[in-house]
């Protein structure tokens, strides 16, 4: 498929452009699930939204998607306010009253589902397409309703961004200053609960949670302002909606919903393991350059006892001696040398002038230190 | 009933149990959603299984997606380990991914794939006694029967041997390290007892529905008790329970009986949430009113305790003074006077001795910082409570 079809083609381009918004709402608002310690809560929504699809569907007897999202959004609004009533007044712990609501929603979903469709009713195919999701489904009207809520939600986030800021970062200030946490709490979980509902029937209730995670949890790793933050976490959503619609166009039998998800996993590997303040490649690679350092100015301090006791600072010593000091190997001894610390003559050493005056200032500020 | 009825209602109640067992100890470990986590993440596993035996319900398949269960397990504890993200956060990327890349699995494959997304995910017990184990031409039952019923048995002798390990290293983990149980082997163990049971569970009840009768059984039990041993007796009460009325109910609309099991679960689980005795919502409910009340109670005595002149203890006047509503003024004298604390003559409200020595007392406890004495001083001079 060549690039120009990408963007010529109509349905290709509901789609592109639709899994974009999507990703870029999900990012922004994931990031607030990310920072709320409310990660899972993504997952339990998308499922809770299931028996919502369902009702929606049998009360009013119409395919009808926008009958469909208020199910939904009932429904997931519905689940979410009852894993906080079960939070709040039993001794269940959120993981459980998460995992509860998850699947009990979901069961019942997909009881009201086969029964829906085991009905005479004809046209009730395809609302288990809100299970993995269809991409291919995306009508321009899907991606004009996206586009909107998108732009509502990034409206109220910068109307309310102070507070909302407050919020997640100093609850007790927040209601403290006279804000009022309640409303701001439930303004959030809605905007969260919506943009999941509107990703039902693109990437479908199971894989949901991690369009609202991956973007945020990637985003993390190279900032610390929320600001950036959100800003990334769109960019890095929209992307992976973009990429992940290229790839499955271009191959067969590859659904988007699963290949987008794939994708903005690569996006956290990525961030995991090469963002410069916290990937694990360069706190390795940190790590182990502070130990070299260390493991260097130990020899050199070691072996400064040993000069210390000599007039002549510069006598060779055998190498030999150094070898039952922890901390020396061959390596740290070429390290010396080309620092100018030592001088190295056949199988022996001998110190610097330089190195004498470094392993004394360490020596001195070691024992400063411990005083 | 037929006799695969009766099949497909014993796969269920031995299903329901085996989730049951391990889903107590990861209600306690607050370890829920791994289990969710689990389920879903198994399914690459499933899929490579199924492409080497081409038999759902062959050991080598569970014991590869029992692998893959473990090592979801390790990768989200990796992830959490680098503390790049927050713990749940690491749940919530790992199986996703892993989900994925079983699903796309599937699709690529579908061909020569006899494996369906929807019965990944919603597993199909009406079929469960069609696949039947013969050894030499004689018929031994459903094999799903088998598998559950070994994986039960497994996981039963496990529970007996570690019984008291579990237990003390799920309450009081330092204990358990100190007194030289090994925290790590027992958890897992317990992970793998978890992976081996979701695997076994997952044909019969799907990805998502086996965690809902992992946690929802333990879950509703936990409201109801105290003790580990009848949270576990009562969790399998629960989820046999949920198993057979589940199955009539999935008979009776024609549905899906996971489906249906769940629902029933869920039903079970909102009477329980609602009128559970100590922990329920209704409960909570008349407890924090009845306390509310004798707070009340409480503050009206002390104020007739402190003011002599009679303006101060008018009927009409409290109501101003203290500021209350009509009606909880109307309630707390009513009750002050059935519990002869106060006696009430020409609107003028005035301590009895009974009521005297009551507040004296709670004063004495209050000022003393002994508020819960109060409780108990209560249940010596009340004779109605709030």
């Amino acid at each position: 498929m060549g690039l120009s079809e990408f963007f010529t083609d109509y349905t290709l381009r509901n789609i592109t452009l639709g899994t974009s918004i999507l990703g870029a709402i999900c990012g922004m608002l994931g990031s607030f699930a990310v920072l709320r310690k409310q990660s899972l809560l993504g997952d339990a929504i998308s499922h809770a939204a299931l028996p919502g699809i369902a009702l929606a569907f049998l009360i009013t007897g119409v395919k009808d998607a926008n009958f469909i999202l208020i199910g939904a959004l009932i429904s997931g609004l519905v689940g979410t306010f009852w894993i906080k009533g079960i939070v709040k007044r039993t001794r269940l712990k959120s993981d459980t009253a998460l995992g509860l609501i998850l699947s009990l929603f979901f069961g019942f979903g997909m009881l009201l589902l086969t029964f829906i469709q085991k009905m005479p009713n004809a046209n009730q195919a395809g609302l288990d397409k809100y299970l993995f999701g269809q991409a291919a489904t995306l009508m321009e009207e899907d991606v004009w309703v996206m586009a909107i809520v998108t732009g509502i939600s990034l409206l109220v986030l910068l109307l309310f961004w102070k507070e909302l800021k407050l919020l997640l970062f100093d609850p007790d200030y927040t209601k403290t200053l006279g804000f009022n946490t309640r409303f701001l709490d439930i303004l959030i979980t809605t905007f969260i609960v919506l943009a999941i509902v509107l990703g039902l029937q693109t990437v479908g209730v199971v894989l949901m949670s991690a369009m609202l995670l991956a973007p945020a949890a990637a985003a993390r790793q190279w900032t610390n302002s929320l600001g950036v933050m959100i800003v990334l976490a769109s960019i890095f959503g929209a992307f992976s909606g973009v990429f992940g619609t290229a790839i499955s166009a271009s191959q067969d039998n590859l659904s988007t919903g699963p290949v987008i998800v794939l994708v903005a996993a690569a996006f956290v590997i990525v961030s995991f393991i090469f963002s410069p303040e916290r990937g694990l490649l360069f706190r390795e690679i940190r790590f182990r350059r502070n130990r070299r350092e260390l493991h260097l100015k130990k020899t050199l301090t070691f072996m400064y006892h040993i000069v210390k006791e000599h007039d002549n600072i510069s006598r060779p010593h055998a190498i030999r001696i150094l070898n039952n000091f922890q901390g020396y190997t061959r390596k740290t001894l070429n390290k010396l040398e080309d620092e100018r610390f030592v001088r190295i003559e056949g199988n022996q050493w001998s110190m610097t002038q330089e190195g004498f005056n470094e392993a004394e200032s360490i020596y001195n500020q070691l024992g400063n230190k411990n005083d | 009933m037929t006799s695969a009825q009766i099949e497909i209602q014993l796969i269920a109640a031995l299903v329901a149990i085996a989730c049951a067992l391990p889903g107590t100890f990861l209600v306690l470990r607050k370890m829920a959603m791994i289990s969710d986590a689990i389920s879903h993440a198994i399914l690459p596993g499933i899929v490579l299984g199924f492409f080497i035996t081409h038999d759902l319900n062959s050991p080598i398949l569970i014991v590869l997606a029992a692998i893959t269960g473990v090592i979801t397990v390790v990768l989200v504890e990796f992830i959490q380990k680098t503390g790049l993200v927050k713990e749940d956060t690491a749940i919530g990327l790992v199986f996703p991914a892993l989900f994925s890349i079983g699903v796309i699995l599937i699709a690529k494959n579908a061909n020569d794939v006899h494996l369906d997304i929807d019965a990944v995910l919603l597993g199909e017990l009406a079929f469960a006694p069609f696949d039947r184990l013969l050894i030499g031409g004689t018929d031994f039952g459903p094999k799903s029967l088998w598998v559950i019923s070994c994986i039960l048995l497994i996981s039963l002798i496990l529970l007996f041997l570690f019984f008291k390990e579990l237990k003390l290293s799920t309450f009081d983990k330092g204990l358990a390290t100190t007194l030289g149980f090994s925290p790590i082997i027992l958890h897992y163990g317990l992970m793998t007892v978890s992976s081996i049971t979701i695997v076994g569970a997952f044909d019969a009840v799907g990805a998502v529905l086996v965690v809902a009768l992992i946690i929802a059984p333990a879950a509703t039990a936990y409201l109801l008790t105290d003790d580990l041993k009848r949270m576990l007796v009562l969790s399998c009460i629960f989820g046999v329970l949920s198993a057979i009325l589940g199955y009539w109910i999935a008979n009776f609309l024609d549905a899906s009986i996971a489906g249906s099991m769940t629902t029933v679960l869920g039903l079970v689980f909102l009477l329980v949430y609602l009128f559970a005795p100590k922990q329920g919502v209704l409960s909570n409910f008349f407890k924090e009113r009845q306390q509310r009340i004798e707070v009340s109670l409480l503050v009206f005595l002390l104020h007739l305790q402190n003011h002599t002149e009679e303006k101060e203890r008018h009927v009409n006047h409290l109501r101003e003074h203290i500021n209350w509503h009509k009606v909880q003024a109307k309630t707390v004298l009513e009750l002050a006077s059935k519990n002869n604390l106060v006696k009430i003559s020409e609107n003028i409200v005035s301590l009895t001795d009974k009521g005297q020595e009551f507040t004296d007392e709670a004063l004495k406890y209050i000022t003393t910082n002994k508020v819960t004495a109060i409780e108990e001083l209560k249940n010596r001079f009340f004779l109605f409570r709030g």
